[in-house]
């Protein structure tokens, strides 16, 4: 492995972490590139249709493998460790079934080295508030108050929560200076929803960072990087 | 040979196992159903790929009005055209022009506009891209095959929230006569992520 970042970075967390290498490019690419993963694809539907439903549950429940189980099989590999890992704590199937299913050990499977579910402390979330039920499905919601800030703003993401639950706030920008360059639409907070702790809708903001307030002097030149950040992330750079 | 045949060695950790056996699973408790995961697959590796994004930047390129409208509100477009694919409840598109280059990923994991892209290539889901695209842009794209000139502005994009992206590239010089299916053919999905650039025809 390489470079682990700052001690408390989860394995996801990949934003600017060093040590990786080329890129394995290729510009060809077929959508799949074996049966098994066509088949892992289409089981997306109905294996989270009976377990993982909530915004953000997925993401986190892959957040939670142990990292060969994140690594070493690429993205279709990560997605069914994940059906089976939620699968599993839903009781859709039985803990081991599908080891059993293979005649292999007890402890093959996903289910026995990743990370269970921590309950998240909802005193760490921004406050739930009412908003009109969508029509259909989506994240997106309708806030009654005004955001925060406006375009042009400098702000700053101070700190993850401690909880050490699902967030979107990428490490790299903690503690950085970044300009609120647009708004987007308002979106139910996955740090809340992931944990079942309710919607806790929020305005959100793609945020501007100069690349050397990101790097430092290592930073390539004329370089700007946009990420896109929910309201409670964020307080008024001073 | 040795005797220990690695070809037919059972290693039950394969996805490829796995992935049997919990379907197999999941179809004898009846949630899953075979045809529908088909159907499923059919349509992300036919209906659904890179040549609906395409066809929308070829329309940009020769209606400036279109072109207007897709950079300020790509979810009418989407809305309008009837495109009905996931990953794309709010989509953003950010124009390459001279000065100006846009490339486009997903950190913390591999969100991606599957809608107007199709599904995501292995590289873009890679940790190499994802770690590093952020940190170095000049020096990724130039291993993609992609030197750009030092004065132009690289502008990357992150997918943390449920937007999405995709880059509109420029127009290849010399297309002046070609018609939208025509130019639809020089815009590979490398060039709506932002790593390569339209073809020169």
């Amino acid at each position: 492995m390489t470079d682990a970042g700052p001690r408390d970075q989860p394995i996801h967390d990949l934003g600017g972490r060093r040590g990786w290498g080329t890129v394995p490019y290729d510009p060809n690419e077929p959508a799949f590139h074996a049966d098994w993963e066509r088949r892992v694809f289409g089981l997306l539907g109905p294996a989270l249709g009976s377990s993982a439903t909530r915004p953000g549950e997925f993401r986190y429940a892959i957040e939670r493998l142990a990292p060969e189980d994140y690594f070493d099989r690429g993205y279709y590999g990560r997605w069914i460790a994940t059906f089976e890992t939620v699968l599993e704590e839903y009781g859709v199937i039985e803990p081991g079934e599908v080891d059993r299913r293979l005649d292999a050990p007890g402890g093959t499977g996903p289910g026995s080295r990743n990370r269970s579910v921590v309950a998240g402390d909802p005193n760490q979330l921004p406050a739930d508030r009412q908003t009109p039920t969508p029509i259909a499905r989506t994240v997106r919601r309708e806030l009654e108050d005004a955001p925060r800030f406006v375009e042009g703003d400098e702000v700053i993401a101070p700190a993850r929560r401690a909880d050490g639950g699902h967030t979107r706030l990428a490490g790299y920008v903690v503690g950085k200076r970044g300009t609120v360059a647009k708004i987007h639409p308002a979106e139910v907070l996955p740090d809340s929803a992931a944990h079942d702790h309710g919607e806790r809708a929020q305005h959100v903001y793609c945020v501007r960072y100069a690349a050397a307030e990101l790097w430092g002097p290592s930073a390539e030149e004329g370089v700007v990087v946009h990420i896109d950040l929910y309201e409670s992330y964020l307080e008024p750079a001073t | 040979m040795s005797v220990y045949d690695h070809s037919t060695y059972h290693d039950p950790r394969s996805p490829k196992l796995r992935v049997e056996a919990l379907e197999d699973i999941l179809v004898e408790k009846g949630i899953v159903d075979r045809a529908r995961i088909d159907a499923t697959i059919q349509k992300y590796e036919h209906d659904i790929g890179p040549m609906i994004g395409a066809r929308l930047v070829a329309q940009a390129w020769v209606d400036p009005t279109f072109r207007e409208r897709f950079l300020s509100d790509a979810d009418a477009v989407v809305s309008d055209q009837g495109i009905r694919g996931a990953e794309i409840e709010h989509l953003e598109v950010k124009a390459n022009e001279p000065g100006v280059h846009n490339v486009v990923v997903c950190t913390l994991c591999s969100c991606y506009p599957w809608g107007v892209l199709g599904l995501p290539p292995n590289w873009y889901k890679s940790p190499e891209y994802r770690a590093r695209i952020v940190r170095e842009p000049r020096a990724v794209l130039s291993e993609m095959g992609l030197d750009l000139d030092p004065a132009t502005e690289v502008r990357v994009w992150d997918s943390s929230s449920e937007t999405r992206f995709m880059v509109l590239p420029e127009r290849p010089a010399g297309t002046d006569d070609m018609d939208v299916d025509e130019l639809a053919e020089l815009v590979p999905r490398d060039a709506m992520i932002g790593v390569a650039r339209a073809i020169q025809p």
